[in-house]
């Protein structure tokens, strides 16, 4: 339903202006940031995972740092540990030998100065990315390229789903987030507008599942990241809070997500 | 405090025993303008040597009952000749009087004695009366006059911002404002997102704020009343005014009809097409329009009949993709009887409505949600002596609140239709409102309210275990709704939850000079409706909702204590005003709280309070060549939602933090200059602390992405808000009272150009990856220019 308000905001801005001002910001302590999101992309054998660790920083800092020399290990329900290792000192720690299995739990933990972090999430199956249908004259202005990509959504159970649109060449990302709460059992679409793609660019789709608190997680997180953000239409933004907790010091908590999703990508040629 | 009551009993008694002691008769009647015969509201009648008085009420009757005897009678209002004449009663008497313009006798300008005096001598405190030719004197925003632009002008009274719908006042949130059109509420009052109120200032006759202190008559919001009554028409001669602007035109035809026994009015406005986006060559429209009705007739000297009505629409739509339009409908029609001299009423029969429709094209959807309301109110003013006067009477509301329904807009979309459950309720009240004068110095006004509301049978009712509809979840620390165990149907006529609340008011004058007062007052108001909306300003999209199971009244208790003085022979008038108010469950928002579309409210709000404490300064000149005034509030408004348990977080980790609407400092001066009679200038001025917002301490990256880490709620400010208008009104042929008459107001909004925050969004450059701070601004140096007629 947000388009509306950007469509609203785009009327305000017709008559306003918009300019780039200083402000000067409290800085809040570092906080340790997870990105465990691991993917098991339909086809392969998922077994090659990374997870990040990184670090706040003040909001107007060019550089995010790394959060090295932790100890991250992931656990199944089946007994298997996998050890994540770190690649020197990036922050990026790595595993070869993840076994996934759609709808297993997941155990995460991580000692980063020597503070345990803990989290448990559920590896959610997605349906398959059935075909992309495009639109050349979308959007306010009517020049915008409008993407649909189509998927099939099924009956009668709660579904998630976490789409990313990658244009290659550029790097330009976009996340968006669904539930099927007025689309359950329907062939529906995801829909992905910009006005800065062009006939030819390579744009990767893909489709995660995800837990509904993994969605609920996203919604909040885009609403914040949103380019319109903070603006008149917006909800009040707020500190999101993920599914990890630190287990040593509950108040100093971590950022960010534990996401384990089956994944399914579909590679489109702009027309 | 009980021995207070008795007191008053004795009081009261005593006064009304008194009545006998001496032979009395009544003097009633209407007071009209002389050249339309438009009732006027507020007049004063005062009778100078016995230092007694009334005012008309808001149908333009009054009615005062003295001992046998020979009175000088003055009868005055702002902007009118003065009448002045010896009247002897002897018998009961009825007067009906009309007042000249004094605009047609502009350099004659009557200084009368006693007539503000009354002002500060009756106990009605917090209250701003703005007329319609005040109101088009204040410059505005590409030339078109608004009333709710003016109000916030005021002390206590601030926007939202520009571009945001509805006002602020004494630090409450807009939904809290009751806005009465003719007497039926509106729910709504802004035009094209806020930039334009509802109302078309030349329909209206009289408008009246209260802040404060406010009468047992009404109920139903906790801030403020905005009272607003709509011209009955000329019944004299047909007559026609309008005006062509940068933005709409107006027009508006008046007349009588069966020779001068009723008189109709219809007003219409509209905006031009297009106007916002002109710059595309693409079937894009946006405008608004609205039209106002009204029918009265005069049965006989005791019985009038008026119906009138408003309508409004915005729409908006964007080619093939998107269709937006709402508005407010109210239907009205209203019986005034005269039971006897001394006893009027009024009885209202009122049907308002608001629609909301958006097509979503592009998404292949519709959704429409709305609400609906049926009111009967009976409303009695009994003026016993000119000590007692009483207001009693009784009102019934009805609602229907549709949440929300979705359609497929085409036979392929993927969405399935979805009706979000309907909602019913029932609002009653009955109240009586004392206004008693204890004896020259001394005045007091008490009433009491008691107001009802039964949320009504509907389907579908979740229920919780332990009624617990929201969670804490302590790993996370995060609010999670709860999944509901059971869902109840209802009969329509069921009754599934009801709430009482005694409301009482009482407010108090006490003349400590000829030309100066203090003044008190308190009072307790109930809410039963709550608009939900967690943006930073209300949006058209926002729905109404019932007090039900999960969500509670709001209620509200006022103090608020005020020093009055007229002085340099009451050319200035001085009114300083300090308020104290506390809100019990004011609903507060879990982060990320998804509004739209939600079938279970509950499950992402909670129960917290509010707080509002301030001062309020207004110095006027009401008269000679410059007029205008200086408001200046300091203020502090704060919202406070704990956990409901000692393990809970709350909001904002339970703590006390400013409201949207905190705004420390708000300073206006505006004024008016009449250079002579063709040249008018009109000038305002405004300073505000900025607005409360909520700015990141830190960014990380997830996912691919920057992401600007928050710190708590309003814990920021936007940068002070402040601008100057200009506007100047020239009457090419300012001595035509016949004909076609005109006038031309050129204005510059905004003269120095500040670019004025309404937001600050942080994020990233999409070209050089770096973090920045965008500041939008609405409206930078705007000129206008509008012309305006009658004939």
């Amino acid at each position: 339903m947000k388009p509306i308000f950007k469509i609203y905001l785009i009327c305000l801005l017709l008559i306003s202006c918009e300019d780039v001002i200083e402000v000067d910001l409290n800085t809040a302590e570092p906080r340790l940031v997870i990105e465990a999101s691991l993917n098991w992309i339909k086809g392969t054998d998922g077994n090659l995972q990374f997870i990040r660790l990184s670090l706040t920083a003040p909001y107007f800092d060019d550089t995010i740092p790394p959060a090295t020399g932790a100890t991250i290990t992931v656990t199944d329900l089946n007994s298997n540990t996998f050890n994540f290792i770190e690649n020197e000192n990036t922050g990026i720690y790595s595993n070869e030998s993840f076994i996934p299995e759609l709808n297993g739990v997941y155990n995460l933990a991580i000692n980063y100065n020597n503070e345990i972090y803990t989290a448990t999430e559920t590896l959610i199956p997605v349906v398959p990315i059935e075909f992309v249908e495009q639109k050349n004259d979308g959007g306010f202005t009517g020049d915008d390229i409008e993407i649909k990509a189509y998927y099939t959504d099924p009956l009668g159970i709660d579904n998630y789903y976490l789409f990313e649109f990658l244009v290659i060449d550029s790097n330009n990302l976009d996340l968006e987030v669904y539930d099927d709460e007025f689309t359950d059992g329907n062939q529906i679409f995801a829909f992905y507008s910009s006005d800065d793609i062009e006939p030819g660019d390579e744009l990767l789709i893909r489709n995660s599942g995800v837990s509904e608190r993994g969605y609920e997680f996203f919604n909040i997180l885009l609403q914040q990241t949103d380019e319109d953000s903070g603006g008149p239409f917006e909800s009040q933004p707020a500190t999101v809070r993920g599914n990890c907790v630190n287990q040593t010091n509950p108040s100093n908590y971590p950022l960010g997500y534990f996401r384990v999703s089956e994944t399914d990508i579909f590679t489109y040629v702009v027309q | 405090m009980k021995n207070l009551l008795l007191w008053f009993l004795f009081a009261l008694c005593f006064n009304i025993l008194s009545l006998n002691a001496q032979e009395r008769f009544t003097l009633s009647g209407t007071v009209s303008e002389e050249k339309s015969n438009e009732t006027l509201i507020g007049v004063n009648i005062i009778f100078p040597e016995i230092s007694a008085g009334t005012t008309t009420n808001e149908y333009g009757f009054y009615s005062i009952t003295l001992p046998k005897g020979t009175y000088k009678l003055i009868v005055s209002y702002l902007g009118f000749s003065t009448i002045s004449e010896t009247i002897t009663l002897t018998q009961d008497i009825t007067k009906n009087l009309s007042l000249l313009d004094a605009l047609e006798s502009l350099d004659e300008i009557v200084i009368t004695e006693d007539i503000e005096k009354l002002n500060i001598k009756t106990p009605q405190m917090s209250v701003s009366k703005l007329t319609s030719s005040t109101i088009k004197d204040i410059p505005v925003v590409l030339g078109e006059s608004d009333i709710i632009k003016a109000i916030t002008l005021l002390p206590g009274v601030t926007s939202a911002g520009e571009g945001a719908s509805g006002f602020n006042v004494r630090g409450g949130a807009a939904d809290q404002n009751l806005i009465l059109l003719d007497e039926a509420t509106i729910y709504n009052s802004s035009h094209l997102f806020g930039f334009f109120s509802v109302f078309n200032p030349d329909a209206i006759k009289d408008i009246k704020l209260y802040k404060g202190g406010i009468p047992a008559r009404y109920g139903g919001r906790v801030s403020s009343v905005l009272d607003i009554y709509q011209k009955e028409g000329n019944s004299k001669e047909f007559h026609m005014n309008g005006g062509i602007g940068l933005v709409s035109s107006r027009l508006l035809a008046e007349g009588p009809i069966k020779q001068g026994k009723g008189s109709f009015l219809f007003g219409g406005r509209s905006s031009y097409a297009h106007l916002f986006l002109p710059i595309f060559d693409i079937n894009n429209i946006a405008y608004f329009y609205d039209l106002n009705t009204k029918l009265s007739y005069r049965i006989n000297d005791r019985n009038n009949i008026y119906l009138s009505g408003y309508f409004g629409r915005d729409v908006f739509r964007i080619e093939d993709s998107f269709e937006n339009t709402y508005g407010n409908s109210v239907l009205n029609f209203r019986w005034n009887h005269l039971f006897s001299d001394k006893l009027f009423s009024n009885l209202s029969f009122i049907y308002s409505d608001y629609y909301y429709e958006l097509r979503l094209d592009f998404v292949e959807f519709d959704w429409i949600s709305g609400i609906q309301n049926f009111n009967l109110k009976y409303d009695f003013k009994h003026y016993i002596s000119d000590k007692i006067k009483l207001q009693y009477g009784i009102n019934s509301m009805y609602y229907k609140f549709n949440p929300g329904e979705i359609n497929p807009t085409v036979p392929s979309s993927g969405i399935n239709p979805f009706k979000l459950i309907d909602k019913y309720a029932f609002e009653n009240a009955i109240y009586l409102d004392a206004e008693h004068k204890i004896s020259d110095k001394l005045a007091l006004s008490y009433g009491l309210r008691l107001s009802s509301f039964h949320r009504l049978g509907q389907d579908e009712l979740n229920v919780y275990e332990n009624d617990q509809a929201i969670l804490f979840n302590e790993d996370f620390q995060i609010y999670e709704k709860a999944e509901p165990i059971a869902k109840t149907s209802f009969k329509r006529s069921a009754v599934i939850e009801s709430f009482y609340n005694l409301e009482p008011r009482a407010s108090l004058a006490y003349q400590v000079s000829p030309n100066s007062s203090v003044k008190m007052s308190y009072n307790r108001m109930s809410q039963y409706l709550h608009l939900l909306s967690n943006t930073n300003s209300p949006t058209p999209l926002d729905i109404w909702t019932p007090s039900g199971k999960y969500v509670k009244p709001q209620l509200l208790d006022q103090f608020a204590i005020g020093y009055f003085k007229n002085f340099n022979n009451n050319t200035y008038a001085l009114e300083l005003e300090s308020f104290y108010k506390t809100v019990k469950n004011r609903i507060d928002y879990i982060d990320g709280a998804d509004l739209i579309a939600n079938n279970a409210i509950e499950q992402i709000i909670l129960n917290g309070r509010a707080r509002a404490y301030g001062l309020e300064v207004l110095l006027r000149k009401n008269e000679g060549k410059l007029k205008g005034w200086l408001a200046y509030t300091l203020s502090k408004s704060e919202q406070q939602t704990r956990g409901r348990t000692p393990t809970e977080l709350g909001i904002n980790n339970g703590n006390w933090y400013n409201t949207p609407y905190d705004k420390t400092h708000d300073i206006s001066i505006t004024g008016s200059y009449q250079w002579n009679k063709k040249w008018k200038i009109n000038t305002n001025f405004l300073f505000q602390t900025g607005q409360p917002a909520t700015f990141p301490n830190g960014q990380y990256e997830f996912n691919g992405l920057n992401i600007p880490n928050y710190s708590n709620r309003n814990a920021d400010r936007l940068p002070s808000y402040n601008r100057l208008d200009v506007s100047l009104n020239y009457t090419p042929k300012p001595n035509k009272t016949k004909g076609w008459q005109s006038y031309w107001v050129f204005g510059i909004y905004n003269i120095y150009n500040r670019k004025n925050a309404a937001s600050i969004n942080f994020g990233q450059n999409t070209d050089t990856n770096t973090n920045e701070a965008t500041r939008l601004a609405i409206f930078g140096i705007v000129p206008s220019i509008s012309y305006n007629f009658k004939l």
